[in-house]
């Protein structure tokens, strides 16, 4: 903050080509990012176009990049970067629409996809819900749909086809439904299918950058990989046991603030559980990585409550849809 | 000459994607017609999300004796008596289902230990009746809207602004906009328009209000030919947040008095013991505004401008379980912990009382084809609002309106689109490309928005109102000469180029009829008419437009069958306890 004004590089463009143009606006006690954009779209270019509506954190429209990390323009002050230029860059997991406004539709037609609040048909009304089990759930609820997680996501950002998994935000939403005391749907097939909880691999970003503090990995994920796993493997012979998905050390070191510098590659070690594209999506496990990283793999064949591994066979990396990691014979 | 559009057809098209346009989707959808609901912003972002502090509807779960009688005679007074009888009715009869009903979608309200829904005490409200989820029970419920509304399949046009109504004779046969995104123009052909697009608190300079607020429903159907009413109702909402600048207007909920907080002067002392004894800090809204404004003229306001209002006597858990999003966001963008500091509030812009008239079964306005329900229509809350009788408000008439558009479109048949009026509109919109002018619309605005503030706020009198309309006849011709930048590629300047037009024609409205209400009554405070009038008192003002310009007529409020009226004959002493002395037990 010099003189009383502050430098803001905002990126202006359209599709997917644009550059960062220089703004100088004046400093305001208690000034927010949001703050400074209306100052320069009433001032000094009447056309920046951003998304914003409530100005305090609630509907979660201005999410942003600042200085390299998602967060919302209107709870981000200015007073955060002092002596610094704030350079303000649209969410880029998503396609460019125009300056700070990118193309979500794709979130919208994922939600289509989540089997919505399915009571019990005769359930009597009004409901009657104990304040222990509505408590719970109330931390998915919180979700305010700025899909900052869903831009932080390595799952989706560095995967220009966002077919393999739904995101944080929608583990969030599908968490709250499972648990919601009178839901008697049951969405984990489609969280080990089309949803592909097992392609989180537990970095946590998402749960730092979430303006709700929603827990997202610890609170959302986590149970919902627990509860797929026991449900696809209970019927067989895994009872009691639990899949810990690998937690990946490359991309769990990897400061928030610095997206989109590491791609987070797919890795996979002896004994990880995968599941497969090919035929009726199997389940396999890792025998041998190979050195041109295709897999050695042993596939699953259930012949009545009895495991057979048939093997080996050799894949590509790219037939593998989920990695469970190791199993967790500790329980 | 028109420009190619895209033309769609749909059977109810529903214009605003809040709580009343959702629930009337919902509600028409399962009358069998095709419903496609447009908004301006994405799904989910709309103002209802704002909504803190919960929804009233008289369950009596905490308190057994409330019933929809006692819920009706607090709206009616709240709202000096010039509401609409039948709607407060209606409303009160209805809420209740309305609240289990979402239940049903979905949401999941605070319970009390025995798993029913939990009330607290709210402003003017003689019972604890407001369901409500923490602070942030209008996420809860347009999450919950939303859902159902993805569950059954509704088409929803996001981020489109529709800026007339097309009409065929005197029936409302669709609706022409922009698409927000590529700046292409579009048109709906439907049997019916239901109108829910909310208030217009964007007029005034210090607002809760999103910038959605630009009464966008109001103004098009005003064009229309729609009567609006009461529209020089609008209410201040105590305690909006003062310091830092940036933040000035957001809203602190009406919860952080019921959950028991204090206001207090510069001095220290409670003064609503002094202005409203018995209800005290859980005063009207319109009255508790009044009093901190006194505060401050009177020089016992705080550093900023306002009043202190303070929480750290309830204990920082309470605060925390109670109260999140309120200890968030003052921690977060004003540095203060409320657990151990008072916040600093004054006064903020909160919602339109007025609005289109409607029938009150139906949400039916004076056009054919035309309904409209939530904040832009009016009738309810007379000259003053409930906390918390908005969101029953968006449920229960929502409904009713997506029930009678519903019914509506199965007797008529599609109209006839004027190519003549979409391209008069066309034109309208693209002006600010070609006009021969330099006038910034944002600055425009933000004069309209200072005027208004300063000359039909909270304190009124005639001559600041006849200054503000000069003001607003002047920006009237000047906003023929805007100027926009840039492409029609999501493009804020020129969408507010257009947005300008319809706050001009409310704001001329608003200070046209709080001119000729030469009184005070309810959020209407004349300074140089202090008292209520009692002829005043048995009319609503209508404006209307006459060839484009906005005119003014009375018209008589209707009286109330006898066995109404007879609630506001007993006595006080039947009147319960205040309700401090009847807080839930923790």
């Amino acid at each position: 903050m010099k003189n009383g004004s502050i430098v803001l590089q905002v990126f202006r463009g359209e599709d997917s080509a644009g550059q960062e143009v220089r703004f100088e606006v004046p400093a305001v006690e208690g000034m927010v990012v949001l703050d400074a954009i209306h100052y320069i779209q009433a001032n000094h270019a009447n056309d920046l176009a951003c998304r914003w509506n409530c100005k305090a954190a609630k509907c979660g429209s201005c999410s942003a990049e600042i200085n390299g990390q998602p967060r919302l323009m209107c709870k981000t002050r200015v007073d955060e970067y002092p002596d610094q230029e704030i350079h303000v860059w649209p969410m880029r997991t998503f396609p460019l629409i125009k300056d700070l406004v990118t193309d979500v539709s794709w979130n919208y037609e994922v939600n289509k996809q989540i089997p919505g609040f399915t009571p019990r048909p005769n359930e009597p009304v009004p409901y009657r819900m104990l304040p222990e089990d509505t408590e719970r759930v109330y931390e998915y609820r919180k979700c305010i749909e700025c899909f900052l997680c869903q831009d932080v996501c390595h799952v989706l950002r560095n995967h220009d086809d966002k077919s393999l998994y739904y995101g944080p935000r929608y583990m969030v939403r599908i968490a709250g439904l499972e648990l919601h005391p009178l839901d008697t749907e049951r969405r984990t097939g489609l969280l080990h299918g089309k949803a592909g909880v097992g392609m989180c691999n537990i970095t946590k970003c998402c749960q730092e950058v979430c303006p709700e503090h929603i827990k997202i990995t610890d609170n959302a994920i986590i149970p919902l990989k627990e509860r797929t796993t026991t449900d696809v493997y209970d019927p067989v012979a895994w009872i009691g046991r639990k899949l810990r998905p690998r937690r990946d050390e490359l991309a769990a070191g990897q400061p928030t603030g610095a997206l989109g510098t590491v791609r987070a590659p797919q890795r996979f070690a002896v004994k990880d559980v995968i599941r497969l594209k090919s035929g009726d999506r199997p389940m396999a496990r890792v025998g041998t990585v190979l050195p041109d990283g295709r897999l050695e793999i042993w596939v699953l064949k259930m012949k009545g409550t009895q495991q057979h591994w048939k093997g080996p066979k050799t894949i590509d990396a790219s037939d593998v849809i989920n990695n469970y990691g190791p199993l967790d014979h500790a329980h | 000459m028109t420009e190619t559009y895209e033309t769609r057809t749909t059977d109810v098209l529903v214009i605003g994607a809040g709580g009343a346009g959702l629930r009337a989707a919902i509600e028409a959808a399962a009358a069998g017609a095709r419903v496609a609901i447009v908004c301006k912003s994405l799904l989910g972002k709309a103002h209802t999300v704002m909504a803190e502090g919960g929804i009233a509807a008289a369950l009596g779960n905490v308190d057994p004796d409330d019933n929809w009688q006692v819920h009706f005679q607090d709206t009616m007074r709240g709202g000096q008596l010039i509401n609409n009888w039948r709607m407060a009715q209606l409303h009160a009869q209805e809420s209740p289902d309305r609240v289990y009903e979402l239940e049903t979608y979905g949401a999941i309200f605070d319970r009390t230990p025995d798993g029913r829904i939990l009330q607290r005490a709210f402003g003017a409200h003689t019972y604890r009746r407001l369901c409500h989820v923490g602070d942030r029970t209008g996420l809860e419920m347009i999450r919950s809207l939303q859902d159902r509304v993805v569950q059954l399949g509704i088409e929803v046009h996001m981020e489109v602004t529709l800026t007339r109504l097309l009409k065929d004779g005197e029936r409302v046969v669709g609706a022409v906009g922009y698409n927000r995104i590529d700046g292409r123009f579009v048109a709906f052909r439907s049997k019916a328009v239901i109108l829910a697009t909310g208030g217009w608190g964007r007029i005034f300079k210090v607002t809760s209000n999103s910038w959605e607020g630009t009464g966008d429903g109001v103004a098009i159907g005003f064009d229309a030919g729609a009567e609006v009413l009461d529209p020089e109702m609008v209410q201040f909402h105590p305690t909006g947040m003062v310091w830092p600048p940036g933040v000035r207007g957001i809203l602190v909920t009406e919860a952080v008095r019921g959950e028991g907080g204090y206001l207090k002067n510069s001095e220290g002392q409670r003064f609503m013991l002094e202005y409203d004894p018995k209800k005290k800090e859980l005063s009207s809204r319109d009255v508790v505004a009044r009093s901190i404004y006194k505060e401050v003229q009177a020089g016992r306001g705080t550093q900023h401008g306002g009043a202190f209002l303070d929480v750290t006597h309830l204990g920082a858990e309470k605060v925390k379980t109670k109260l999140p999003s309120m200890y968030e966001q003052f921690l977060r963008l004003a540095d203060v912990d409320i657990t151990k500091e008072p916040m600093e509030v004054a006064p903020t812009i909160h919602y339109a009382m007025g609005g289109l008239r409607v029938e009150a079964e139906t949400g039916a306005t004076t056009l054919p084809g035309l309904y409209a329900a939530g904040e832009v229509a009016a009738g309810l809350h007379g000259a003053n609002r409930l906390g918390g009788n908005s969101l029953s408000d968006l449920l229960v008439f929502g409904r009713r309106a997506g029930a009678a558009a519903g019914a509506y479109q199965r007797e008529v048949a599609l109209g006839s689109i004027d190519e003549r009026q979409v391209a008069e509109e066309q034109q309208l919109l693209l002006l600010p490309f070609s006009v021969d002018g330099k006038e910034n619309p944002y600055l425009l605005q933000q004069q309209l928005q200072q005027a208004m503030q300063e000359d039909a706020g909270l304190a009124r009198d005639e001559k600041g109102l006849k200054r503000c309309l000069n003001t607003i006849l002047e920006l009237r011709q000047r906003a023929a000469r805007v100027r926009v930048p840039g492409s029609r590629r999501y493009n804020p300047g020129w969408h507010t180029a257009r947005d300008l037009r319809f706050m001009l024609t409310i704001a001329e409205a608003i200070v046209r009829a709080a001119i000729e209400r030469r009184e005070s009554r309810g959020a209407h405070w004349r300074l140089d008419y202090l008292e209520k009038d009692s002829a005043l008192g048995r009319v609503n003002f209508i404006a209307y437009s006459d060839r484009g310009s906005v005119k003014l007529r009375q018209r008589p409020v209707e009286p109330m069958p006898a066995e109404l009226a007879k609630l506001f004959e007993e006595p006080a002493s039947k009147a319960p306890a205040p309700p401090e002395a009847r807080r839930i037990p923790a």
